[in-house]
């Protein structure tokens, strides 16, 4: 027969009033899963910055005038846009000082719900002969330049690498599928841009809707700064340069992110310091009220030999059980709800999402597990030391 | 039974407690000297209030007195500092309480492992509580609960959790209150054996059927201690 340890003593007192036990699991968890989904939210919008912008392999991006924000949007989240203007355009960009390396991209949206297409998609075409983002990709990972009617395509496009995607009636070979990013990219796919003229040219016989665009016109020129430009002096000059155009740099594209961000932001802070203000108080008045019940028990722990150090450590690893269980409830929970609502959240708010690397994962689950418990610990303190100080008589006929 | 080789389990000096009551000062307990030798069954009587429990709270150490001493098998408890203290109440004095003083939480068997938690002896009989629960007639309710048993057993499982770490000294407040004769019959016979096993036992109460099995009776009045001359 074993003894009972002090574990086993303040979870059968836990058990008592399981709902008491309940709501301050519940209030726990609330504070835990609001502070872990949002952290986990805000860290995977960051990761999905720092990967999309290295996909996106340009310091800046040429669109027509009054395209910037759809630019944006395509570049963030992947959301279908075409806009055009003359391939003159990028040779204008091209002779601007600080321009090291310029490429155009054709941009089309394809087709929903019709037979002829796999579906939502934002179609890419590029320009292999002076392309510098998807062609390092191609060297990397397939040793060989796109052939004719092959794409890479993103990695929320579902088919896979050797398998057909139809758009506008033409057939498309994957060559690849590119790594996550949660931005745009994830919902793009890659043509050469040919391809995508002669698709746009076939447009009109081989699929329902037509695809109005010539050769001779582009929708962006990707740009790559000769190191040591300024890059706000040479937004400058390309806007002179080349009238009717406007400039999406990396920067712009983060702080748009982070713009998009900011209220929710700002609302999950004061949410979540009030709940966490809130389950502080919540836990120092349950176990005050605790300490208050159980005088009479108290007493005769201390009667039977119990210390104050053990009693007083008997409530807070009775507070500390709550905690860490709301904790870890919280995390579940907050964790579940993102996975869940992940594309509401994301779309509703118009940010990238890529989750994070499992070591990032696990250490704010144990910082929010910490925080839960470290809560749970300091509420109870002062409940913990008064019935520690209690005087075993007093405490006895007080309860009485 | 561990028994004591002091010749006086409890040496009582000038021993006084007083409270704060509004603006007055109660004398609970008022300069009281008693020994009790080892071995001794003593019963103290009083009417409510005479300062019994409080003298018994001051034998065991629950509650410190005003002025006075207070030794225990030659240890001037009042010197101790709480982990000495606890360790004290733990391994040398077992309280039985005028109440149903068990833990709602735990199962008859638990309650009665309870002292065990406390001390260091790693010695301790971890089988013992079952053979408590025997003795006390309670052999076959080991894993019900208290919301479970009647008054009389619940007393008496605090009766078997009082004995667990063999205690040289047994105080007791009211053990058999409000319970029927039968049961206090019971519980009173198992203090006999203890007793007779050399534990000291301090009964306070208000029965004078109680009173009269033991070997010596004291009168508190108004915080006075006197030997009862009836």
């Amino acid at each position: 027969m074993k003894r009972l340890g002090l574990l086993y003593l303040a979870a059968q007192n836990l058990r008592r009033k399981p709902f008491r036990s309940f709501v301050t699991i519940a209030i726990v968890g609330l504070a835990s899963g609001t502070l872990f989904s949002a952290t986990l939210l805000i860290g995977s919008v960051d990761r999905s910055l720092e990967v999309g912008m290295e996909r996106l392999g340009a310091d800046l991006l040429v669109v027509p005038e009054g395209y910037q924000e759809s630019g944006q949007a395509a570049l963030i989240t992947g959301a279908p846009t075409s806009f055009y203007m003359s391939r003159s355009i990028l040779d204008q960009v091209k002779a601007t000082p600080g321009v090291e390396q310029a490429s155009a991209q054709l941009f089309i949206e394809s087709l929903l719900s019709v037979p002829c297409c796999t579906g939502r998609a934002q179609l890419v075409g590029y320009d292999p002969d002076t392309d510098f983002v998807i062609t390092p990709w191609l060297v990397d990972n397939l040793n060989r330049p796109l052939e004719k009617d092959e794409v890479i395509i993103g990695s929320l496009i579902l088919a896979n690498k050797g398998e057909q995607v139809h758009f506008y009636g033409q057939a498309f070979n994957v060559a690849g599928v590119l790594d996550a990013t949660g931005m745009g990219a994830d919902e793009s796919v890659f043509m050469k841009i040919d391809d995508a003229y002669q698709m746009a040219a076939d447009s009109s016989m081989q699929a329902e809707e037509t695809i109005d665009v010539r050769p001779g016109q582009i929708s962006s020129v990707l740009v790559k700064m000769t190191p040591g430009t300024n890059i706000d002096q040479l937004t400058q000059r390309i806007k002179t340069n080349v009238p009717g155009t406007m400039i999406i740099t990396a920067n712009e594209l983060s702080r748009s992110v982070t713009d998009r961000l900011s209220g929710f932001t700002r609302g999950f802070i004061a949410i979540d310091a009030i709940v966490w203000v809130m389950s502080l108080l919540t836990i120092a008045a349950i176990f005050s009220m605790i300490v208050n019940e159980r005088q009479r028990e108290i007493g005769l722990l201390r009667a039977m030999g119990a210390s104050r150090r053990f009693v007083f450590r008997l409530m807070l690893v009775e507070a500390v059980f709550l905690t860490a269980a709301g904790g870890l409830a919280g995390i579940f929970i907050g964790g579940a709800g993102l996975f869940i609502f992940k594309a509401v959240i994301t779309t509703s708010l118009g940010i990238p999402y890529l989750w994070p690397p499992l070591l990032t994962f696990a250490k704010l689950t144990v910082i929010t597990l910490l925080l839960a418990i470290a809560t749970g610990a300091a509420a109870s303190l002062y409940p913990a030391y008064s019935s520690s100080r209690l005087e075993p008589y007093a405490a006895i006929r007080q309860g009485e | 039974m561990t028994v004591s080789g002091n010749e006086n389990m409890i040496i009582i000096k000038d021993l006084s407690k007083t409270y704060k009551v509004g603006p007055s000062t109660v004398r609970a307990v008022d300069t009281v000297d008693l020994e009790i030798p080892t071995g001794q069954m003593v019963s103290i009587v009083g009417h409510s209030g005479s300062g019994k429990t409080t003298l018994l709270s001051l034998m065991g150490g629950l509650t410190k007195p005003s002025s006075g001493r207070v030794l225990l098998d030659g240890i001037n408890i009042w010197n101790l500092n709480d982990k000495e203290m606890s360790l004290l109440r733990n391994m040398k004095i077992g309280f039985t309480f005028q109440f149903a003083s068990l833990m709602p939480t735990l199962n008859a068997i638990d309650n009665v492992r309870l002292p065990s938690t406390f001390g260091d002896n790693p010695e301790a009989d971890l089988s013992r509580p079952e053979e408590l629960l025997e003795l006390v007639g309670l052999g076959d309710r080991m894993h019900s609960y208290p919301g479970q048993l009647s008054g009389g057993e619940q007393r008496r499982v605090a009766l078997a959790r009082t004995l667990m770490n063999k205690p040289q000294l047994i105080l007791a407040d009211e053990p058999t209150g409000d319970l029927d004769e039968e049961t206090e019959s019971d519980i009173l016979e198992t203090f006999r054996k203890i007793n007779e096993e050399g534990v000291t036992i301090v009964i306070v109460t208000h029965s004078r059927v109680v009173a009269s099995r033991a070997q010596r009776v004291l009168r508190m009045t108004k915080g006075h201690l006197t030997e009862n001359e009836e």
